[in-house]
């Protein structure tokens, strides 16, 4: 569609020129040619010039400008498609997302049928999940260019997305008939087929995947996915032993996997602790080096088959030396029983170790069966760290039982024996943490981070127990041991999206009743959320072309419900309890000159600043809690009054919601 | 711990664990172009309460397309979780996923020249070796080791009905073209 003022070819081929400088990122050279058109009385005024002007400058982060050029290049030639797209991609790049699909829409009106138009348009509609208006342009473009291998996908993708699954499918599976079969290694149709196969299985008809797999499996190059698809087939069709069969497999390549045992229960209908024990003991003997069987062995026994079982995971465990021996044992915990044979196993240890070196007194006591003869060994002794490993694992026990004073006087005679290892000082810091005693605790773990300052995890506990303990300033300090030097540490985080970090601040803030600090806290971790919903935009059309498409809905999936992260909920909590807090009693300006009269002189400036953020008006507080609130379902909604057992508020916050 | 294959829904939980074990962080979506365009080679590991305890990152280099290689991004486990095997066995995955999927002849990763546990880890363990040295590599200017590692054990141990015949694979290829914005908007 012609522009109502065309440009003679001499201006047009400039005009040219500043779209590919726009490409190309030459956003200075698109500018001269732009002076040069707009230089000459005649075209002093074009509007599609001033547009492209418009949308170059904003490209230079002079915003402002942009908008007053695009805005007049538009009111000078309001039936240019130029025009109107060039105002919607700049609304876009602004993030008004609704704003810009209406200016596409324009510029359709006078140019239906441009693609790379219509192409953007469907990128939004996908983004904002106008699913219905994404279906319609996606047929528009299909139908416009029915040869491209995207127009197939994007088209078929609509209707996936919308749950329509049989036009959905047939698009695809007439896509894949248009598809000669390549001899060769081929990642992108092998995908495609996944892709296919996972929309047909969302339509609910297994049979009908189960036989596109089988017919497509040689070309499908992700084994995992494959194997994994027909095992959960063959088990939803009942075919069982094909479904152990495909299991079995995949146990081969990864024995650490817990699914696969789990479906191989299903597969074998196993219904008491004792058949799976017995099924588990055959894949401890069938992968000897792998740690899953040998672990989930010790949830389906109970009483002396627990006892001999746990006492060779434990030995072994203080043999070599393994530090997450607790972390590893702590979920059986739940069951009392168990805790008392472990609690009189480390007992027994505890005596026969120091007495003969061994794990039991009698060191003639193992007995092994062979060929049904029975044989005595001796036990051989143990290394000296075994002891070490003892203690070590009997504090955290205790410290799990919530018996303070005996496991400090583990942990302190672990560190009297080797006073150099880490792990020790870590474990008195949380023993500490558990008690309550935030200071203490903060001081041990302090003391850990010296002695190993290389290492970022602990790096990041010291960070932590400095924040309970509401020391910002030394907790930022610590962390900018691994920050980007030059830029300030919390400056540095923030632009990691180093969430934790950023909650732990705001809860601190809290707790000091900075409430001005502790929203701005909340604020910059609701802005990494939002963030993390704009990085999809780039992916829309990325994944067409990688053909990576599982993963997109994954991807798409995951957006939908991207603030029902817990990190969020943290986040919005802390936040809506400032807010009702500000609402349930407003800061008066005797808080405010309190603050200021207790702070120093130096600090007054910046107070000033603070309570400036902290002073809230009540709409306000309304607005801004329910803009957290509404992330939150009720669900959430019912945890949150439980852990601050403050319904009062908890209906505060839903009367600010609705 | 359970290992499996990472999905979509584990990346901001990656960048968690990688914010709490490495100095070396980066944004969400540089997360999502590795789980978006090879969604098979990221693993995690994970505790009983599906807390992501270990993960490794993994991409492919596309930069050589007659010779595809794989590369760690980044490998960590967090602290009270260590000398369980896991880094060990979240790369043997990777390695035999790179294998499988995109037909890869190796492996290559960088590594502090301070990192006792990681070299140890790579070269003892999973026999990689030393293909270089990168002077001031780190943001702090200590020197990296670049490592690689042959994938041939894997080929062989493969399954072998698939035909070894490699095709140029045409979609984006960097990193940064994942941040580049549809500029071509007008299209003659
Ligand atoms: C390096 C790291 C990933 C290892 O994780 P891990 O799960 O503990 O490693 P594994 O248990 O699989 O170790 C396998 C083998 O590597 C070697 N190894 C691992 N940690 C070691 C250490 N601290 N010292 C010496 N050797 C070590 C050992 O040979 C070990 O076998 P063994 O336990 O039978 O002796 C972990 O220490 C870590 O996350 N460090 C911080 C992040 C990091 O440095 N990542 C690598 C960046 S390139």
């Amino acid at each position: 569609m012609p522009s109502s003022n065309p440009l003679p070819p001499k201006e047009n081929s400039l005009f040219k020129r500043i779209l590919r400088c726009y490409e190309h990122k030459q956003y200075k050279n698109g500018l001269k040619f732009a002076k040069q058109i707009l230089s000459n009385p005649k075209y002093a005024e074009h509007g599609e010039t001033l547009a492209m002007k418009g949308l170059t400058l904003n490209c230079l982060g002079r915003k402002e400008e942009a908008y007053e050029y695009v805005r007049r290049g538009l009111r000078n030639d309001l039936k240019s498609h130029v025009c109107w797209h060039v105002y919607g991609l700049l609304q876009r790049s602004d993030k008004k997302y609704d704003e810009a699909i209406k200016c596409y829409r324009n510029a359709l009106k006078w140019e239906k049928d441009n693609i790379q138009i219509l192409r953007d348009l469907s990128l939004l509609q996908v983004q904002m999940r106008d699913l219905e208006g994404y279906r319609d342009t996606r047929y528009h473009l299909f139908m416009l260019r029915p040869t491209q291998r995207v127009s197939w996908i994007g088209f078929a993708m609509a209707y996936h997305l919308l749950e329509d699954y049989e036009t959905a499918l047939n698009i695809l599976e007439t896509f894949r008939k248009t598809q000669v079969p390549s001899s060769g290694y081929d990642f992108e149709h092998s995908e495609f087929l996944l892709y296919q196969n996972m929309v047909i299985r969302e339509s609910g008809a297994f049979e009908d995947a189960l036989k596109h797999l089988q017919t497509n499996k040689d070309q499908i190059y992700d084994k995992v996915t494959s194997q994994e698809t027909f095992g959960c087939l063959y088990l939803k069709l009942g075919m069982y032993e094909d479904a152990k069969n495909e299991f079995n497999k995949l146990l081969e390549r990864n024995p650490e996997n817990i699914d696969y045992y789990y479906k191989l229960h299903d597969a074998e209908n196993l219904r008491t602790d004792q058949e799976k024990y017995e099924m588990i003991c055959k894949y401890r003997t069938k992968f000897p080096r792998a740690l899953m069987p040998r672990r989930m062995i010790l949830n389906y026994v109970s009483g002396e088959l627990f006892r001999s079982e746990i006492d060779d995971y434990m030995r072994r465990g203080f043999h070599k030396g393994i530090p997450p021996l607790f972390v590893d044992l702590k979920s059986l915990y739940k069951d009392k029983e168990k805790v008392k044979i472990i609690e009189d196993l480390l007992q027994s240890y505890l005596v026969a170790l120091k007495t003969t070196g061994c794990f039991s007194l009698n060191r003639y006591i193992i007995i092994v069966l062979i060929f049904e003869i029975i044989f005595l060994a001796k036990e051989e002794k143990q290394p000296a760290s075994a002891i070490l490993w003892v203690y070590y694992y009997m504090a955290q026990h205790y410290d799990f039982l919530k018996n303070t004073p005996k496991a400090l006087e583990f942990i302190d005679t672990a560190i009297n024996h080797t006073p150099t290892l880490i792990e020790l000082f870590i474990i008195k810091g949380q023993i500490y943490k558990h008690a309550g005693d935030v200071i203490e605790a903060y001081k041990w773990i302090d003391e850990a981070q010296a002695l190993d300052t290389a290492d970022r995890y602990i790096n990041y506990k010291c960070a932590k127990y400095m924040l309970r303990a509401n020391l910002l300033k030394e907790a930022e300090e610590i962390c900018s041991k691994f920050t980007r030097e030059g830029v300030s540490a919390m400056e540095n985080l923030n632009e990691m999206q180093c969430i934790w970090f950023q909650t732990e601040c705001a809860l601190a803030y809290q707790r000091l009743e900075k409430w001005g600090e502790a929203l701005k806290k909340c604020h910059e971790i609701d802005r990494h959320f939002s963030e993390i919903i704009e990085d999809q935009f780039d992916f829309h059309t990325y994944c067409m072309r990688k053909m990576t498409l599982r993963s997109y809905v994954g991807l798409l999936r995951l957006e939908d419900v991207l603030r029902s992260h817990p990190f969020y909920f943290r986040a919005a909590q802390c936040a809506i309890q400032v807010y009702l807090r500000l609402y349930d009693r407003p800061l008066s300006d005797i808080d405010t000159q309190q603050q200021l009269n207790t702070a120093n002189m130096a600090r007054i400036c910046k107070k000033k600043k603070e309570s400036k953020n902290d002073r809230v008006r009540l709409p306000d507080i309304c607005t801004k809690s329910r803009y957290y609130c509404c992330y939150l379902d009720e669900d959430s909604f019912s945890r949150w009054s439980r852990c601050t057992r403050r319904p009062d508020l908890w209906c505060i916050a839903l009367f600010a919601c609705n | 711990m359970n290992i499996r294959c990472a999905r979509p829904n584990d990346l901001m939980n990656m960048q968690h664990c990688n914010l709490l074990c490495l100095p070396e962080n980066y944004q969400m979506k540089y997360y999502f172009y590795h789980g978006l365009s090879w969604p098979q080679l990221s693993y995690v590991a994970e505790d009983d309460k599906g807390r992501i305890v270990g993960y490794v990152l993994a991409k492919m280099e596309e930069d050589s397309e007659d010779n595809p290689h794989g590369h760690i991004t980044s490998l960590a486990v967090k602290r009270s979780y260590r000398r369980l095997g896991l880094a060990q066995k979240l790369m043997e995955q990777a390695a035999r996923a790179m294998v499988e999927c995109f037909q890869a002849k190796y492996v290559s990763l960088h590594v502090r020249k301070s990192n006792r546990a990681a070299l140890n880890l790579y070269m003892n363990t999973l026999h990689f070796t030393i293909s270089e040295i990168e002077p001031k590599y780190y943001a702090d200017g200590e020197d990296a080791y670049a490592m690689r590692r042959e994938l041939k054990s894997f080929e062989e141990s493969k399954s072998d009905n698939n035909s070894v015949t490699a095709t140029e694979n045409n979609g984006i290829t960097t990193a940064s073209a994942v941040n580049v914005n549809t500029n071509a908007f007008l299209s003659n």
